[in-house]
């Protein structure tokens, strides 16, 4: 904290913040209580903005989500608008067309927001349970790995390749995620691999 | 702000790499001349309307003499050196005070806001003033520098602070921007002081950049956006605007910090570019109040001309 700021609040705790003011003490004293009383036919309007970083690409740009509505006092907060972080030393302010259309993604009908599987033979998605979709997911790749797993090579050396089975990641991951994720896709012997989904 | 549902985006400046200087001193002519444009166009219609004239006056008598004043004398090479290596301001402010080109620049001042039509109180501190002793001067000129105002004593005390603002912004109109470098929170690279508010640029080549004013000199230094500028806490900032249907949306807003319970407002000269960083933060003194009374927030910014608040 700087010096300004904890010596203004000994003032104030002092009461020097309320003998005066400049505009009382000028001779407009009658506006300035006009001005008081007229305030109350306004209210105040709160808004945040975010830092962030965008969801798409490997590039990883910074940017600013403005969003109406307090969640800590109980209100529905909405994102009214996303722009570029001019501060981010990435982008700068700038973003690609599909960043500068992030908030049309947000507010989108179509947005996926739950598990869904289209079942073989089937015309049309349904809407599953997580842990439907995890154990489900789990199964497949545990048949499929049993099955295809390549042990060894031609020469007889250990291998442990996984071919049949690829691994697409999120590119708006941490470092420590993208670790994690790395350790396990590899461990399990996949090959076919991107952490950092390309544009 | 884009309106939920409408297909509007900001337009994006193409091929223009944002790299915002870290300080732009101010050119005193233009800064006095612009703000009471500014403070002359709120006024009609204004609750605060015959206060806002006021300071027009005031603001225009800065104006004409930071055209008719001597260039004024810069801190030499030496000790500019000094300041740049130590993290110092490159003016003193505590060298106002005694500084015989700025009792200079407060005489003349006094001089001319004589001329505006004002209500007696101010009337009668003007005339305090223009014949005090010059060591009453620079007691008045430490207090303004210092910002220790006394609470009882605030009506010559303004003329002095925009006398001293006159003058400082001259002194810093001469630093080369290029040499400053950041010296603490919430302080200004060229003399030191507090911010008065904070403004969004649309200039080309920093367009969406925050930058910092100076309630004293009126340089900008660039503040990082959705950061206290008062104790430099990115946890807790939200944004608070007077729900007012006559006001452009987001114009202007207040930065408040949870942390330290003061606020600093930033206003988007970037879509209002005629937004005054001074003007503004008078006129949208209902902004301070509901801030005071609601949410028990206090001001960061400092501006003389809403001492008390």
């Amino acid at each position: 904290m700087n010096m300004e700021l904890s010596r203004r609040a000994f003032m104030r705790g002092a009461g020097a913040g309320l003998a005066g003011t400049a505009m009382g003490a000028l001779g407009f004293g009658d506006i300035e209580a006009a001005h008081a009383s007229s305030i109350r036919a306004y209210k105040l309007l709160g808004t945040t903005e975010t830092r962030n970083t965008c969801t798409y690409c490997s590039v990883a740009c910074g940017i600013i989500t403005y969003a109406k509505g307090d969640l800590a006092k109980g209100e529905k907060a909405t994102i009214i608008h996303i722009e570029g972080d001019v501060d981010h030393p990435t982008n700068r302010g700038t973003l690609c067309p599909k960043g500068a259309a992030l908030l049309d993604y947000v507010h989108s009908e179509t947005r996926l927001t739950q598990p869904k599987v289209r079942k073989p033979g089937s015309d049309r998605f349904e809407t599953v349970s997580w842990d439907y979709a995890l154990d489900r997911i789990a199964r497949l790749m545990k048949d499929d790995r049993d099955r295809n797993l390549v042990e060894k090579n031609n020469d007889g050396v250990t291998v442990n390749r996984w071919t049949t089975t690829g691994f697409l990641a999120a590119s708006a991951t941490t470092n420590e995620t993208a670790w994690l994720t790395y350790k396990v896709v590899r461990s399990a012997g996949m090959v076919v691999f991107d952490n950092q989904a390309r544009v | 702000m884009a309106q939920l549902g409408s297909p509007g985006h900001d337009a994006v400046p193409i091929g223009e790499v944002v790299a915002p200087p870290f300080a732009k001193t101010p050119d005193p002519s233009a800064l006095f001349r612009d703000r009471s444009a500014r403070l002359r166009d709120l006024a009609p219609g204004h609750r605060l309307g015959a206060y806002l004239t006021f300071l027009a006056g005031l603001t225009e008598v800065q104006a004409a003499l930071a055209e008719d004043l001597p260039p004024p004398d810069l801190p030499d090479a030496e000790a500019l050196a000094r300041s740049r290596a130590h993290g110092m301001p490159a003016l003193d402010r505590e060298r106002f005070p005694h500084d015989p080109a700025c009792r200079d620049t407060l005489r003349r001042f006094f001089a001319g806001a004589s001329a505006i039509e004002m209500p007696a109180e101010s009337r009668q501190a003007l005339s305090a003033i223009a014949s005090a002793d010059d060591e009453t001067l620079a007691w008045m000129v430490q207090n303004v520098v210092r910002d220790s105002i006394p609470a009882h004593d605030a009506a010559p005390h303004v003329f002095v602070a925009a006398g001293t603002a006159l003058h400082a912004a001259r002194c810093a109109s001469a630093v080369d921007a290029s040499w400053l470098v950041p010296v603490g929170e919430g302080a200004c690279p060229a003399c030191g002081s507090a911010p008065v508010s904070s403004v969004i640029v649309g200039w080309e080549g920093a367009h969406g950049a925050r930058f910092c004013v100076c309630s004293l000199c009126g340089t900008l230094w660039n503040a990082v956006r959705i950061r206290c500028t008062a104790c430099g806490s990115t946890k807790g900032i939200s944004y608070q605007e007077l729900d007012d249907p006559e006001a452009a949306e987001g114009a202007v807003k207040a930065e408040c910090c949870s942390e330290c319970r003061t606020y600093l407002k930033v206003m988007q000269q970037a879509k209002h570019p005629a937004l005054d960083p001074v003007a503004d933060d008078v006129a949208t003194l209902a902004l301070d109040r509901l801030l005071a009374e609601d949410e028990d927030l206090r001001r960061s910014g400092r501006n003389p001309y809403l001492l008390g608040y």
